[in-house]
């Protein structure tokens, strides 16, 4: 049985890994309420459909870097911030125009990017390189030095006394 | 410099290779082989498309 299970792993693996696997990132209008966003992300998910939601982030409030301006209604709006979110999912190629058309319709939807992308995440962290073997986070201590009372310990006064006169003479 | 991929999103490594106008610098500049150059261009382009790099720098 658990051979037939490691035999299943496998192909399941190669069949996920067809699947191409996109990423969408999407700007929702700052207009709505920090509570509606929720809503507007479920129904970004809704517009996958079947396809398999790899990873995502909340949408989060950003300053834009250049003003987003689009015409609703006859009237311009322009947009200095906007809440951005993305989400990675795999889907059939052929899914995707409907996932586009469907992503473009929403008026909360200020701007979207859908790209090609790998499963993996593909900025991976950076970390500094230590050239020592020791742990990194490691704090490294100043080597005490021993205290050397052991041996004046065991010389007395009187030998001392005599040690000194010895060495005057 | 090492080029791990490259994601329009990781905006503060895009950072680095844009002059202070917001240009992309050269490749003789950035001193990456043509295909990463080639990615990081498409990263900033649509990095600047989503706003989250500027177009330009005044």
């Amino acid at each position: 049985m658990a051979e037939a299970a490691q035999g299943q792993e496998p192909s399941s693996q190669a069949q996920g890994s067809k699947t191409p696997v996109y990423e969408v990132g999407f700007h929702i209008v700052p207009t709505i309420g920090e509570e509606q966003i929720g809503g507007v992300v479920e129904k970004i998910r809704a517009a996958l459909g079947e396809s398999e939601i790899i990873k995502d982030q909340f949408p989060s409030k950003i300053v834009l870097t250049y003003t987003i301006e689009r015409s609703n209604q006859g009237k311009r709006e322009k947009y200095h911030e906007a809440y951005f979110g993305w989400i990675k999912f795999a889907a059939e190629r052929e899914n995707i125009p409907a996932i586009e058309q469907a992503i473009r319709g929403m008026r909360e939807v200020l701007r979207y990017i859908l790209v090609e992308t790998v499963r993996e995440d593909v900025a991976s962290p950076r970390r500094a390189i230590f050239t020592s073997d020791r742990l990194e986070g490691q704090t490294l201590k100043k080597p005490t030095s021993t205290p050397e009372t052991a041996a004046p310990a065991g010389v007395s006064e009187e030998e001392l006394d005599k040690s000194i006169e010895a060495l005057v003479q | 410099m090492q080029f791990q991929r490259i994601d329009y999103k990781d905006v503060e490594t895009l950072k680095k290779f844009l002059n202070p106008h917001g240009k992309i610098m050269s490749r003789r500049r950035t001193q990456l082989s043509a295909v990463n150059q080639r990615a990081l261009a498409e990263a900033i382009k649509r990095a600047r498309f989503m706003a989250l790099l500027p177009y330009i720098v005044r």
